[in-house]
């Protein structure tokens, strides 16, 4: 009987394995594609369009979207496709900068708090809980305009009011992992608690974390978006996402000029949303 | 049981008194020890047309020429007895401003809340009964409402009901119509978490052996659903409606600056815009109070709801 769990059956008993042979579905694969695009677009813009997103043809202002003008033109005869596809590096940079600062100090926190307890489980705790307390869209509003106007200010403060939601998963992470017996099949070896902590805690307590910070990569670029949309982020001429629709709702005849930069930024976060969804559940 | 009750409650209510004041030192600090000396440049702001007597009352008013703390002091203990200074733009108190603002909010968000309930409650039920083909659709609308920002629903229902179907107009944002629309725009993202817990939970009630027992009488799976699913699956949002009430605070800023209303939203964003800090720092820690409040609530109703949570447990946790 036992002679037949040999390392082969013993592999394929992880359902870990088996699911990801299953192959990949096709929204999902879908989505994969428009994040690629949209990574393409802010490394290189300029392979995508030969227009310029500062300069305009004043000559057709306002154009409806065509062969030569995709997504229109805007009050100056810029072309708006140009202008969303310049404006992505800022857009998605400045998320990215959001998650960073939200999974480094969060895990931090969570960590300390979770491994450690005690006193500095309390303390961190009650920070969280404060950080929790203020609605997060005010808490990065406040932030931002205690910093100033400008798109990093906006990622930092939305980085900022994401560190609470890192913070509390990872806390939870690490006390579900901390009492397990491989944890303390360390310790009987005389491993030392920085070594339990780096090599067997973390190893088994980041995934979630992760999946939270794709999820999270989505909600920042709303955020950053709403911000932007707010007057909050750099002026123009940059052409962050948020900013265009904020600057096309003006010009109630050329609807476009909304639509466009509003229809990226839902498949972009759409696409990241389905993509963290798979994850969870391929975990 | 009573006893264990009460202390649970007090701890509770202790840890939210601790966590309101804590945010108000945090709202404090951030606005005024990172850089820009805001109050000072806005009174020295020529256009602000105070006298040199005006300035000197409001700089002794907030103690600005004394060290930041003693600031942070002077702010605490007025917030204590519900003095929120005043307004450097307008020179009202505050709790004018923030009074005159808050029913149009109230109104919108409850009307938002009312919503999204509504919308949630309906996806929860069609994703569970609905065919297959369809069920699979409306299990992924949550997700699809969590993608679009709160200010292109806005700018899309505008456009199509205001200016292409003429339902209403937005020069006068405060008709039944207009504010209608604007509980919508608010309501769609509000909406999508909750929806997710209730099709969470409903999945779960579902399988349990009373909605079996229940079936196997002859329950048609309506019945079913009114009679005995709908209060435990509901327990679990009960936990999220300080989420909710968040989002709400949140999402009135975007909401009520796309629609022209006058209320809390657009108080922040004003402030934000005239680096008003006084009516910034009360808007937030009144916020923060909302949100503990209504937290605490839960926190305390849920023991009550649901006998099986040990209020012990709960304390601890």
């Amino acid at each position: 009987m036992s002679a037949d769990l040999n390392f082969a059956r013993l592999r394929s008993a992880g359902t870990a394995t088996l699911r990801s042979r299953a192959g990949i579905p096709p929204t999902v694969l879908v989505s994969f594609l428009v994040i690629l695009l949209v990574v393409l677009w802010s490394l290189f813009p300029s392979l995508f369009t030969g227009y310029s997103p500062v300069n305009g043809d004043t000559g057709s202002k306002l154009d409806a979207p065509s062969l030569q003008h995709w997504f229109g033109t805007d009050y100056l005869g810029r072309d708006q496709y140009a202008r969303v596809v310049y404006g992505t590096a800022s857009s998605v940079t400045s998320a990215l900068v959001a998650v960073a600062i939200g999974l480094v100090v969060g895990s931090a926190i969570g960590l300390a708090s979770g491994f450690r307890g005690g006193w500095l489980d309390a303390t961190l705790g009650r920070f969280v809980d404060v950080l929790l307390a203020i609605p997060g869209f005010l808490l990065a509003v406040v932030i931002v305009s205690s910093l100033g106007f400008q798109t990093i200010n906006a990622a930092i403060a939305t980085g900022v009011s994401a560190v609470a939601v890192f913070a509390r998963l990872m806390r939870a992470e690490v006390i579900r992992v901390r009492r397990s017996a491989f944890v303390e099949a360390s310790y009987l070896e005389g491993g030392n608690r920085l070594q339990a902590l780096l090599t067997h805690v973390l190893p088994n307590a980041y995934r979630s974390v992760l999946v939270l910070a794709v999820l999270q990569f989505g909600t920042s670029i709303l955020v950053i978006a709403s911000l932007a949309f707010l007057g909050y982020g750099d002026p123009p001429p940059s052409s962050d996402w948020g900013l265009l629709v904020a600057s096309g709702k003006t010009y109630v005849t050329a609807p476009w000029l909304v639509y466009a930069p509003a229809l990226v930024i839902v498949a972009t976060v759409l696409s990241i949303n389905r993509i963290s969804r798979w994850l969870r559940n391929s975990k | 049981m009573t006893s264990g009750y009460g202390r649970f409650a007090l701890a509770r209510a202790g840890q939210a008194a601790v966590v309101v004041l804590l945010a108000y030192v945090l709202t404090f600090l951030v606005i005024s020890v990172l850089p820009g000396d805001a109050i000072t440049n806005s009174l020295r702001d020529p256009q602000s047309g105070l006298s040199e007597a005006d300035i000197q009352r409001i700089v002794e008013f907030y103690g600005l020429d004394q060290p930041v703390l003693v600031q942070l002091a002077l702010s605490l203990g007025r917030f204590l007895t519900g003095e929120l200074g005043f307004s450097l733009q307008s020179n009202l108190p505050v709790s004018q401003i923030v009074g005159d603002a808050l029913p149009s909010t109230l109104t919108l968000a409850t009307m938002a809340l009312a919503i999204a309930v509504v919308f949630a409650v309906a996806i929860a039920y069609g994703a569970h009964y609905a065919p297959p083909r369809w069920a699979g659709i409306l299990r992924s609308i949550p997700s699809f409402f969590l993608s679009v920002p709160n200010f292109v629903i806005g700018l899309v229902l505008i456009e199509l009901f205001a200016f292409r179907l003429h339902s209403f107009t937005t020069t006068d944002p405060n008709s039944a119509t207009a504010t209608l629309f604007a509980a919508v725009t608010l309501a769609i993202p509000v909406s999508a978490p909750l929806a997710e817990v209730l099709i969470a939970s409903l999945d779960h009630e579902s399988r349990q052996e009373y909605a079996l027992v229940a079936r196997s009488r002859g329950l048609a799976e309506a019945q079913l659903f009114a009679r005995h699913l709908v209060k435990p699956s509901a327990l679990p949002s009960v936990a999220m409606v300080a989420l909710i009430v968040g989002e709400l605070l949140g999402g009135s800023v975007i909401t009520e600056t796309i629609f022209g209303r006058d209320g809390i939203g657009t108080v922040v964003q004003k402030a934000v815009t005239g680096e008003d800090q006084p009516v910034l720092q009360a808007v937030v820690s009144l916020s923060a109070v909302v949100f503990v409040a209504v937290n605490l609530a839960a926190d305390l109703l849920t023991p009550l709801l649901d006998p099986r949570v040990n209020v012990r447990e709960a304390a601890n946790a």
